[in-house]
């Protein structure tokens, strides 16, 4: 489904963030997002999610989004395996998410409580997450946020390998650290 | 400054032994023994109420009327709670209600109850009367207090609402319905006897507590005391751990 944004118009108070915006994202594409903090990366990803009303403009319904947001948003107490479990599945697909989880967290990881583990790996849990979860389109709010290079580089490959064909959309501050990936780089 | 560090097995045995004097003490002190019974007399009085039949009853006619009345007051407190919490026009609704509820004076409800219901009930509906209110607070508390996040990452995952309730709401909720429950349980026990008390009801502890003042026998009435002690510290033990099943 192509993702198709016309005349987006929002502001904050006094301030204009979006004018006439128009934004298209074709089925299957994958896209990086750049722009100064402030310029409303996060504010446009939350408006595709449905989750804030813009001031006018159409924005396409009923899209399967999944996402990872600005922060975490991990159930507290709850191990890795359930963070994955909550949003698709139930328990016997326990060992299906921990192989998946497998392939970005170390394995002792697995079943230990989110709060336990580093800020880091918390948020490779949130990109494993919206990976595994049903979705038709990938939104990622500077998913490598808190991640050393070599991490960022094994994170990105695991996006990249289980992605599944799905339309990504990601927003980042480092971008040169991502020239080996086929993004088309949308700024704002 | 450093909190105190908590005192040692030896220690709390040395404390009980020093109150227990201090209560041996003023019990001898009493111009009259009759009026206030020292600890001996207590457990003597225990000991020759425990074979009887009547000890029993009185306790499971009690326990049985309090305890039913929490736990219809826990229910219907966390259901409205909750219906209060999905409909606005609901909480307005009853809110003033339930705060009317917590302010009135226990014993104005005792004597309401006695002329509209008898003293049958009596124990029944004031437990549920103070339980009600403070599970329904602190349901509304508990609910609200919910991380907004994960309801928003909840909404684009489009998980259902069933897990939704299990996964974010229930966690939240469960810290403040143990704190209510174990403020309640205590309370609708005080609560509960206080009413027997006053309403007398057959096979009750508040009745035999009564009966105890009518012949002036503090001996038994402390002994019936101790017992009342026992059992709301029980029960609230064994609620707080069906609670902490529930939290799991």
């Amino acid at each position: 489904m192509e993702i198709i944004v016309r005349k987006l118009s929002h502001s904050f108070g006094e301030k204009q963030i979006f004018e006439n915006f128009e934004l298209r994202l074709r089925e299957g594409g994958i896209y990086g997002l750049t722009a100064p903090s402030g310029r409303g990366k996060t504010t446009l990803l939350r408006i595709l999610m449905g989750l804030q009303k813009p001031d006018s403009g159409t924005i396409p319904q009923g899209v399967r989004y999944s996402a990872v947001f600005q922060t975490d948003h991990l159930l507290p107490g709850r191990t890795t395996v359930d963070q994955l479990l909550f949003v698709r599945g139930s328990r016997r697909d326990r060992d299906a998410a921990a192989r998946f989880l497998s392939g970005l967290l170390p394995e002792d990881s697995l079943y230990q409580s989110v709060g336990e583990l580093s800020g880091g790996m918390q948020r490779r849990v949130a990109i494993a997450r919206a990976l595994w979860a049903d979705s038709e389109c990938l939104l990622m709010d500077e998913p490598f946020t808190g991640l050393d290079e070599e991490t960022l580089r094994l994170t990105a490959d695991f996006i990249f390998a289980h992605r599944q064909g799905r339309t990504l959309l990601l927003s980042t501050h480092q971008k040169e650290l991502l020239s080996g990936y086929p993004f088309a780089w949308l700024t704002l | 400054m450093k909190p105190a560090k908590s005192t040692s097995p030896l220690g709390r045995l040395l404390i009980a032994l020093f109150w227990l004097g201090v209560w041996q003490a003023a019990s001898m002190l009493a111009a009259k023994p009759v009026l206030f019974a020292s600890p001996l007399d207590t457990v003597k009085a225990l000991w020759a109420l425990l074979p009887t039949g009547g000890y029993w009853l009185s306790v499971l006619g009690s326990l049985g009327r309090i305890s039913l009345g929490f736990f219809l007051g826990l229910l219907q407190g966390l259901l409205l709670g909750i219906a209060a919490f999905r409909f606005a026009w609901l909480k307005a609704l009853v809110s003033p209600l339930l705060t009317m509820m917590k302010t009135v004076p226990v014993a104005s409800f005792i004597i309401l109850i006695l002329v509209w219901f008898g003293s049958g009930p009596l124990a029944v509906i004031v437990a549920l009367l103070i339980v009600l209110p403070q599970i329904y607070f602190s349901t509304l508390s508990g609910l609200d207090s919910t991380d907004p996040g994960l309801l928003e990452m909840s909404a684009v995952f489009r998980v259902s609402a069933l897990r939704r309730a299990w996964w974010i709401y229930r966690p939240a909720l469960m810290p403040y319905l143990t704190g209510a429950c174990a403020s309640a349980l205590g309370m609708s026990w005080k609560a509960g006897i206080a009413a027997e008390v006053i309403g007398t009801p057959l096979r009750s502890i508040g009745e035999q507590m009564y009966l105890a003042k009518v012949y002036m026998a503090t001996a038994e009435l402390f002994a019936w005391t101790l017992t009342v002690i026992l059992l709301s510290s029980l029960f609230e033990k064994l609620v707080l751990r069906l609670l902490k099943e529930v939290g799991k």
